[in-house]
């Protein structure tokens, strides 16, 4: 196994790292927060960069990069507490046109994504909405809860049920008129935009069903792609919070001493460092199922779900016990970071759900059960 | 980045894994059990000797020491088919994977083929004699005294937890040569045969059993050790001690991740197909145990490759920390689900290998108790921690 970065991706890393710093700053997170700044401007540097491009195939414009490349602009991202389209875009609704969509459409959406920073949403509505043919498109009903970013993408790919099967429909935002109602949810992570989403009537062309094989299969690994999004924001956002902590324990001095330098508090930091490297090395092993098509895709992106939550539970409750009252406060960016990773743990799946779906893989050896 | 090793690894993994199939003594054979950890029994030194001779058993050293100057890496795919294989390829682990290659690495070429060349071919077992009733953590406070006499030391003090002294032939013992300096600098490290008169081992019960006798009391009366005996230069104990440890580390990731792949797998096999296999806080714990195992697995690789790019070895600490308290969440887990089915102390958890330790295989309880052997020996978790926090997250001491 080589689970090293290569001398690429490290200057990847370190690229993403110099830009965020100057662009994507704790201040400018903090006046979109408290001021209501509107992030466009950074979504649009970013698509100035191509990030949104990286990880899309060549041929549709994309700069053909991996999961691995993915997941490093990820971390960094959760480390910044970004609050950009990036994630739902790249990790919801990417993947789901790439599994799901034919050729023209993967040229028209994912080369959409690259070229010109249109943003993407993902409705999972299998059970709660229905298609029906409609004059040559397709007629949308129901109701999908809990989407990111539906208040704001360009594009919302919806997983809905026709009387031939699971379909994906992709819905324009903005033409959809009165018949999509979305009503966005004041979550506790100010930063990350989830809504719910009902549909009466909203009618798409025939193009805009997704037209690949095998959608039940493009769909799932679609969603595991998506849950490893939010398992390397989990990691992103808890190495920010070792950080602030590290620092702080290091000049916060009580009884003379530097904090760091008591043991109880240098035991809680390893802690919250070992769960860390726990939880990247297992989701740099589930990227690397995407990049290798690895029949353990499925279930190392479960344990990667779990190694997330098992990290920032670890990360949350010792990074703010170490900042004593200054832990407590608004002014400290800890809970800014704080907030995303628990957001992470409550999307996708919860720690347990997926514990339990690794250990019933192996106990009772029912796969995707 | 790859999930695969590059094919000249692999290449060296199967030219080995075709040598175990050949050579890897049957079950009749395997018959005489060892003991303790410096008690190899003469089929298992045949084959250790065999191993010593084909350039499989310290496969990093030139041939003259058992290897065939191997990468790393193919070093480390060796290892690991033996760990997948669960075989020993010495029943006096301390002597194989600290001692010999301690001498081989400070000693004299007199050094080396007395003492570490005879423990590689599985001819002499050894024993380290570190800790003390005084010294555990704070090795360096350790106090056996050897004076320069003529041509040799005079030793007196004591040692403890000696794993194996009693089987074995000698010990490299640390001892305090110079009590004037501060306590690292007045260490040096000593071939103490247990022969010697004046030395006495004395073994005891342990945790798991009154007749589980690994653990020895070493005493030094008056014992006279030559010179020539002396490893590395004198009052420079602490550079070989801290070599050591090292040793001892960077290989006991693997050992862990076996004791978890134990677990998973013998633990599973006992509850597939009963409602043990359905219960919500047996998968949730279950589920945690193989992500941990493949944690370690995943943060081994990570380390094997940083090592070969000359890192920190506190790295190692991570390794050892996070190893063993996951072993022994596992072990604990396992005991606590079985319930009554895990109180027969006599019954085997699982199934009899005869190139394993039988420790292994014995009761749940057994494997429990057994779980804390890793979490304090070869310097606790609490110190792991310690080094942690300051070497790696520079945190003040
Ligand atoms: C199975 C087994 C086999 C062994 N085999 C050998 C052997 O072959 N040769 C040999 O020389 N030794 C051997 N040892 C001894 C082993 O190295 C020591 O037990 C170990 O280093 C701890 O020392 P101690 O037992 O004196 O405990 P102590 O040092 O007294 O520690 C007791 C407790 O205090 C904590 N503590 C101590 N110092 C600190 C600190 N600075 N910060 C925080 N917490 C601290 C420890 O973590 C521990 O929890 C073996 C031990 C075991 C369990």
């Amino acid at each position: 196994m080589e689970l090293e970065l290569d001398d690429d991706q490290r200057t990847l890393q370190e690229t993403v790292r110099g830009i965020i710093a100057k662009e994507c700053t704790p201040a400018f997170v903090r006046a979109v927060i408290e001021d209501g700044l509107d992030p466009s401007p950074w979504w649009d540097t970013m698509v100035g960069l191509y990030w949104p491009a990286l990880a899309i195939a060549e041929d549709v414009g994309g700069l053909g990069m991996t999961w691995i490349e993915l997941a490093i602009l990820l971390e960094e991202l959760g480390h910044a507490v970004d609050p950009s389209p990036y994630l739902a875009t790249t990790t919801q609704f990417v993947p789901i046109v790439r599994r799901c969509g034919d050729a023209a459409q993967a040229a028209r959406w994912l080369g959409g994504v690259a070229a010109g920073g249109i943003t993407g949403a993902l409705a999972l509505g299998e059970h709660t909405v229905r298609a029906t043919a409609d004059d040559g498109g397709w007629r949308l009903d129901g109701s999908v809860a809990y989407v990111v970013d539906a208040d704001r993408a360009d594009e919302i790919a919806v997983v809905a049920t026709a009387h031939d099967g699971v379909g994906v429909y992709v819905v324009e935002r903005a033409s959809a008129g009165a018949a999509l109602t979305i009503d966005p949810i004041p979550v506790f992570d100010h930063t990350t935009h989830i809504a719910g989403l009902s549909l009466e009537g909203v009618v798409v062309s025939g193009d805009r069903r997704l037209g690949g094989s095998d959608l039940a299969e493009g769909i799932a690994v679609a969603v595991e792609e998506a849950t490893l999004g939010w398992s390397v924001v989990t990691v992103g956002a808890c190495q920010r919070i070792l950080e602030l902590v590290v620092d702080h324990v290091k000049q916060r001095h009580q009884f003379g001493v530097p904090i760091g330098s008591f043991q109880a508090v240098k035991h809680k930091a390893v802690d919250m460092y070992v769960a860390i490297q726990r939880a990247r090395a297992i989701a740099q092993y589930a990227a690397l199922t995407f990049v290798e098509d690895d029949p353990r895709r499925s279930i190392a992106v479960s344990m990667a779900k779990v190694a997330a939550g098992d990290c920032q539970e670890v990360v949350l409750r010792n990074g703010v016990q170490l900042f004593g009252g200054m832990g407590f406060t608004w002014e400290n960016d800890l809970h800014i970071a704080l907030r995303r990773a628990k957001l992470c743990v409550t999307m996708f799946g919860s720690t347990i759900e997926h514990r339990r779906r690794v250990a019933r893989d192996a106990l009772l050896g029912e796969g995707a059960a | 980045m790859k999930l695969q090793f590059p094919a000249e690894a692999e290449a060296v993994r199967a030219e080995f894994s075709a040598w175990l199939d050949a050579n890897t003594p049957s079950v009749a054979e395997a018959t005489v059990r060892p003991r303790s950890t410096a008690d190899s029994p003469p089929w298992a030194r045949r084959f250790q000797c065999a191993m010593f001779d084909a350039g499989w058993l310290l496969p990093g050293q030139p041939p003259e020491f058992g290897g065939r100057n191997a990468s790393l890496l193919e070093q480390f795919v060796i290892e690991e088919e033996l760990m997948r294989r669960r075989v020993y390829h010495s029943f006096n682990p301390q002597g194989l994977s600290i001692i010999a290659p301690s001498i081989l690495m400070f000693g004299t070429p007199q050094q080396k083929a007395t003492w570490a060349v005879p423990v590689l071919r599985g001819e002499k077992t050894a024993a380290l004699g570190m800790s003390e009733p005084g010294a555990g953590s704070d090795l360096a406070g350790l106090r056996t005294r050897a004076v320069a006499d003529g041509e040799g030391y005079v030793v007196n003090g004591q040692k403890v937890w000696t794993s194996g002294a009693h089987d074995s032939d000698f010990i490299l013992a640390f001892v305090r040569t110079d009590p004037d300096v501060p306590k690292h600098k007045g260490i040096s490290a000593l071939i103490i045969p247990t022969a010697t008169p004046g030395v006495t081992c004395r073994p005891f019960g342990s945790i798991c059993s009154k007749d589980d006798h690994d653990f020895n009391e070493v005493f030094f009366d008056d014992a006279f050790v030559p010179a020539e005996n002396l490893v590395g230069n004198l009052n420079n104990g602490w550079h070989v001690a801290t070599g050591t440890l090292g040793e001892e580390r960077a290989m006991l990731w693997l050992s862990n991740y076996e004791r978890l792949d134990d677990v998973i797998n013998n633990f599973g096999a006992r509850v597939r197909g009963t409602e043990l296999a359905d219960d919500p806080l047996t998968q949730d714990w279950y589920g945690r145990l193989l992500v941990d195992a493949m944690a370690l697995r995943l943060l081994g690789y990570q380390s094997v490759a940083k090592t070969a790019s000359g890192h920190d070895p506190a790295e190692q600490s991570i390794l050892k920390l996070f190893g063993s308290e996951a072993a022994h969440e596992a072990t604990n887990r396992a005991l606590e689900t079985l319930g009554p089915l895990a109180l027969d102390h006599t019954i085997d958890s699982a199934p009899y290998n005869h190139m394993n330790l039988d420790q292994f295989s014995a009761s749940w309880f057994d494997r429990y108790c057994r779980s804390f052997a890793v979490t304090i020996a070869g310097g606790t978790s609490e110190i792991q921690r310690n080094i942690i926090a300051e070497r790696i997250l520079g945190l003040p001491r």
